[in-house]
């Protein structure tokens, strides 16, 4: 990707093609796919909802990482993972430790919460969730090191196929998620690394939350 | 989804403290905060762009620094650390009439009696005046703590020991220091700062040292700006190519070094005896002197300081040297021991050694005019109060390490257990 350019929106194009909420019958169709594919799948009309089930399935005690995302400050997740009191933020406790003393502790505490809680890119018809990453900080406990995964994902993210999936991540998530980057980090953002779950293997590990709603990009 | 988890850092608002660098007020916040492990942005009042970002471009007035700026988005002008605790819902009331143990101090001895207690059954409740962890909490790494062969931080123990006394039932009353113990029948009352009361049937004094004063003409006017007890947790990366002076000779001292050394440019260790092997670890003094940025020089003290509107050089004397030498510095951290935190003993009338130190079990006996109640010795750590006991740093003949605190404080709740079932009531 070229990760010094500076793009500040996507265009017009790929902002109609992938930032509309789509049917219930597509919404509908994502979830019974991500059922066969091993991932449980929940509904929730509302982004309140969605913050509902998110406080529903998470232990309290329990230790969470909660993935930088739109999504999840946008409907008050992060807020309630970091500030409730309820569980052991593992953000906070990061946050805290010497980045020079203590690299070893902080790699091995963000490897493997008890839960992890994030988004995703795209999520595809048949049941593929894609997820990019610019450090791949993130990839590694979605993929295994969690212990269980929540992922909260607006239904515009729903596309028709993985290729679709890429186009959407470079076309459209890229451009927004550099300016953000630019803005909070005054740095690139670029897609180093791409993760595609296809299928999980252990029952239960991962649940995918779809919100009738736009959420996040 | 974000693609960029750059650091790790919050993703919702921390709190904002506008300030001056040279307020004790606003270092006292930045240590309390730093030390409970509180996200906060630190806005120097220097810094017009940054101050007028986080005002939403108002001016702000010199008489209301320090300016805390709290999550929600309500400010304090003129903040203290208890209005900041109270701001951040940290003070919490007592949620029981009475408890079997009281623990002053949530240090390493602290905790680890609190964890002991809650998981075999007594009801537990620990008051810590600043943050968990207590001097350990702000060493930087524990490297010869049994089970951590990587070493962990003093504030990562004392992070999860916490988890652990809370998920055993131990509640912790934050923030508010105890200004004392009294009888009440066969068990005790204590009183908070702010008036909280609690009644236990048994008391535990784990409430550690804090750091002693470097007795030099103006070093305590500069605490904050320059100059600061213990390794500053909130400071080390203000020390970034900086010159780091750390007196003293204990781990803390060489553990503070070994930190600095990763930031700073120049890191100066002052020990006043002939070397360091008097009270500084072994695996430490090897760190210390492999270090190329960082200079040890022994038989050396401080007698003086120069100072503008911060820190700008120690004086020091050395072994037979007739001169005193000047050092330009940026940062003073002074790690010269500990002097007992008896606050709340001290004022209900335990028993103390000449330094201050809580003087416990067989040498109890051995005070004069000692008035022991019981037909029984004093247990072993039970103070001149019977029910009530020590353990570690701040008990008298203590060993000043971090896993003979934890081993106290575990040994402590045995004889809290027989102290019980010695006045019954269930």
């Amino acid at each position: 990707m070229a990760d010094q350019q500076v793009v500040a929106h996507p265009d017009a194009a790929a902002s109609a093609e992938f930032a509309r909420v789509p049917s219930d019958e597509r919404i509908a169709k994502a979830a019974a796919a991500l059922e066969r594919n091993g991932i449980r799948p929940l509904l929730a009309a509302t982004g309140a909802d969605a913050r509902g089930l998110v406080g529903s399935l998470l232990t309290d005690g329990a230790e969470v990482y909660n993935n930088t995302s739109q999504t999840l400050e946008a409907i008050g997740v992060a807020d309630d993972i970091e500030r409730s009191g309820r569980y052991q933020p593992l953000r906070l406790r990061l946050y805290r430790m010497d980045r020079e003393m203590q690299a070893r502790e902080m790699r091995t505490l963000a490897a493997s919460p008890d839960y992890v809680v994030g988004s995703v890119h795209a999520l595809t018809e048949n049941g593929s969730l894609l997820i990019a990453s610019a450090s791949g900080s993130q990839l590694g406990p979605l993929a295994s090191g969690a212990g269980h995964v929540i992922l909260v994902i607006g239904a515009q993210k729903i596309v028709s196929d993985v290729a679709t999936g890429m186009r959407r991540i470079y076309e459209y998530c890229y451009p927004l998620e550099d300016a953000r980057a630019r803005r909070a980090y005054g740095v690139p953002s670029g897609v180093n690394n791409i993760l595609i779950i296809n299928k999980v293997i252990i029952p239960g590990r991962v649940t995918a939350i779809i919100v009738s709603e736009r959420l996040g990009f | 989804m974000s693609m960029f988890d750059y650091d790790a850092r919050p993703v919702t608002p921390g709190v904002v403290l506008v300030g001056t660098r040279a307020s004790h007020g606003a270092y006292a916040i930045r240590d309390f905060l730093s030390r409970n492990g509180y996200p906060f942005e630190w806005v120097d009042v220097d810094r017009a762009d940054a101050v007028a970002a986080v005002l939403a471009g108002a001016g702000v007035d010199p008489s209301a620094l320090p300016l805390c700026i709290l999550p929600d988005g309500s400010r304090l002008p003129c903040a203290t650390v208890e209005q900041v605790a109270a701001g951040l819902g940290m003070i919490a009331a007592p949620s029981r009439s009475e408890y079997d143990l009281m623990i002053v101090g949530a240090g390493p001895a602290g905790l680890a009696a609190a964890v002991n207690a809650a998981s075999e059954g007594l009801r537990t409740v620990v008051m810590e005046a600043v943050a968990p962890g207590g001097q350990a909490g702000t060493t930087s790494m524990i490297e010869n703590l049994l089970g951590f062969p990587n070493g962990i931080s003093g504030s990562e123990l004392a992070t999860r020991a916490v988890v652990q006394a809370r998920r055993f039932g131990a509640e912790l009353l934050l923030a508010r220091p105890l200004v004392g113990v009294s009888p009440d029948g066969l068990g005790h009352v204590a009183e908070l700062s702010d008036g909280t009361l609690i009644r236990g049937r048994g008391v535990l004094f784990a409430s550690g040292v804090e750091w002693r004063r470097l007795d030099v003409p103006g070093v305590d006017d500069l605490l904050g700006a320059g100059v600061y007890y213990g390794a500053g947790p909130s400071e080390a990366l203000a020390c970034t190519d900086s010159r780091v002076v750390v007196v003293g000779g204990g781990n803390s001292a060489g553990q503070a070094v070994v930190r600095f050394s990763r930031y700073a440019q120049q890191v100066t260790l002052l020990v006043r005896g002939r070397d360091l092997g008097a009270s500084m670890s072994h695996y430490l003094i090897d760190q210390v002197t492999a270090i190329p940025n960082i200079e040890v020089r022994v038989r050396t003290q401080v007698v003086g300081i120069e100072a503008d509107d911060r820190l700008r050089a120690v004086i020091v004397r050395s072994g037979d040297a007739t001169e005193p030498a000047w050092l330009p510095v940026d940062a003073l951290f002074i790690c010269i021991g500990g002097a007992p935190r008896t606050d709340g003993a001290a004022g209900s009338g335990l028993v103390t050694n000449t330094a201050g130190y809580l003087v416990t079990g067989s040498e109890v006996a051995r005070e004069p005019g000692i008035d022991w109640p019981l037909r029984r010795e004093p247990l072993p750590l039970e103070t001149s109060r019977p029910g009530v006991f020590a353990a570690g740093d701040v008990r008298y003949g203590s060993v000043k390490r971090c896993a003979a605190a934890i081993g106290e404080g575990s040994m402590a709740v045995a004889l809290v257990h027989r102290r019980l079932a010695e006045v019954g009531g269930g």
